[in-house]
């Protein structure tokens, strides 16, 4: 089982004025932070809103959700006393949000689904967006991971002693899967495994890599902090690595010492 | 009712997130929804809530939303009239 990449694109990529990619007012100024952050990913990566009615999947991941909306919606919902609820809050809280958002814009009723399985959720995307390339359903899908820190879920976690070790950290990324290789193919994802057990750095390259020249991502949080899909940083990273000439890239993903996840990345063979 | 004009005004602004709009900006006797400020159904819910939050004041029946919901103005108005 395979899938090839065509384009991936972070937040951090994304330089075009957000009143480009999204010019509706109305629908931009009820998008928090995240949903701006990982819509206009999207946009970008899809090359301007007309590119999302090409797709036939779109996947999104995230294991926070839209955070800051939800935080918001509670708190009205203890300020208020169950009383006077703002419906945007609630109606923007839901973890398919961004999914939805994309789909509207491109007016594109294609599959849509969103994961939301903790530190696996990209990984499950991917596994999804694999099983549809194999299977013949899907051709040119979106695959997408975002999740955003607040202030008070970053204060709760540091209260756990969560983050002494590692930042926290948030982030979207979205890639163009196709089941093909085509002129636009920029890597392939050759393997995705979900390890029953942890694995040490040797042991991955001596599981994982076929090339001598390998290069493995081995739990980057220094990079891109820690969250539940920062895997999706990593994988665009290896992405971009392939895409310059690396032959492979084996991402190892671990959260919190737990669940962890391989990736591997290669050149087009 | 100029004072309260210019409240309504930034409770909109505030509580309907007007990007990069001023309450100099928002035209009393303009139009809320469609044309104008271009409000929504949403808007709509969200206006209800600035009404009872802020002054108290709950809408009688649906029937008399259209003519109040015009503008910044008739709000302001009816604020005035049935405010506790």
């Amino acid at each position: 089982m395979r899938c090839f990449i065509e384009r991936v694109v972070t937040n951090h990529d994304v330089t075009t004025d957000i009143k480009v990619l999204i010019p509706d007012a109305g629908l931009r100024r009820r998008m928090s932070r995240v949903i701006k952050s990982a819509v206009t990913t999207a946009i970008e990566t899809v090359g301007g809103v007309e590119g999302i009615a090409s797709l036939d999947g779109i996947i999104t991941a995230t294991g926070w959700g839209c955070l800051a909306d939800s935080e918001r919606f509670l708190r009205n919902v203890i300020v208020d006393k169950e009383q006077l609820l703002n419906p945007t809050p609630f109606i923007q809280s839901t973890f398919n949000t961004v999914g939805g958002q994309i789909a509207l814009l491109g007016h594109n009723h294609c599959y849509n689904v969103t994961y939301v399985n903790r530190s696996h959720s990209f990984e499950d995307a991917l596994l999804d967006a694999m099983m549809r390339a194999e299977d013949g359903d899907s051709e040119h899908m979106l695959l997408g991971a975002f999740d955003e820190e607040t202030p008070s879920q970053r204060r709760i976690m540091e209260r756990m002693g969560l983050f002494r070790k590692v930042a926290c950290g948030e982030g979207a990324m979205f890639a163009i899967v196709g089941a093909k290789r085509n002129e636009r193919s920029i890597a392939e994802v050759s393997t995705l495994a979900f390890p029953a057990e942890n694995l040490s750095h040797e042991k991955v390259v001596a599981e994982y890599a076929t090339d001598e020249r390998t290069h493995v991502i081995y739990n980057n949080y220094a990079k891109y902090g820690l969250y539940p899909t920062s895997s999706a940083q990593c994988f665009a990273e290896a992405v971009k690595l392939v895409a310059e000439g690396t032959p492979e890239v084996v991402i190892y993903n671990e959260y919190f010492g737990a669940t962890p996840t391989v990736i591997v990345v290669r050149c087009l063979s | 009712m100029e004072q309260l004009i210019q409240e309504l005004k930034e409770h909109l602004i505030e509580e309907l997130n007007l990007e990069e709009i001023t309450p100099e900006d928002i035209d009393a006797e303009a139009p809320l929804f469609g044309e104008g400020l271009g409000l929504d159904s949403i808007d709509a819910l969200e206006i209800i809530l600035i009404l009872e939050k802020y002054y108290g004041v709950k809408l009688a029946n649906s029937a008399e939303a259209k003519p109040v919901f015009y503008s910044v103005k008739t709000l302001a108005e009816y604020i005035s009239a049935n405010r506790k």
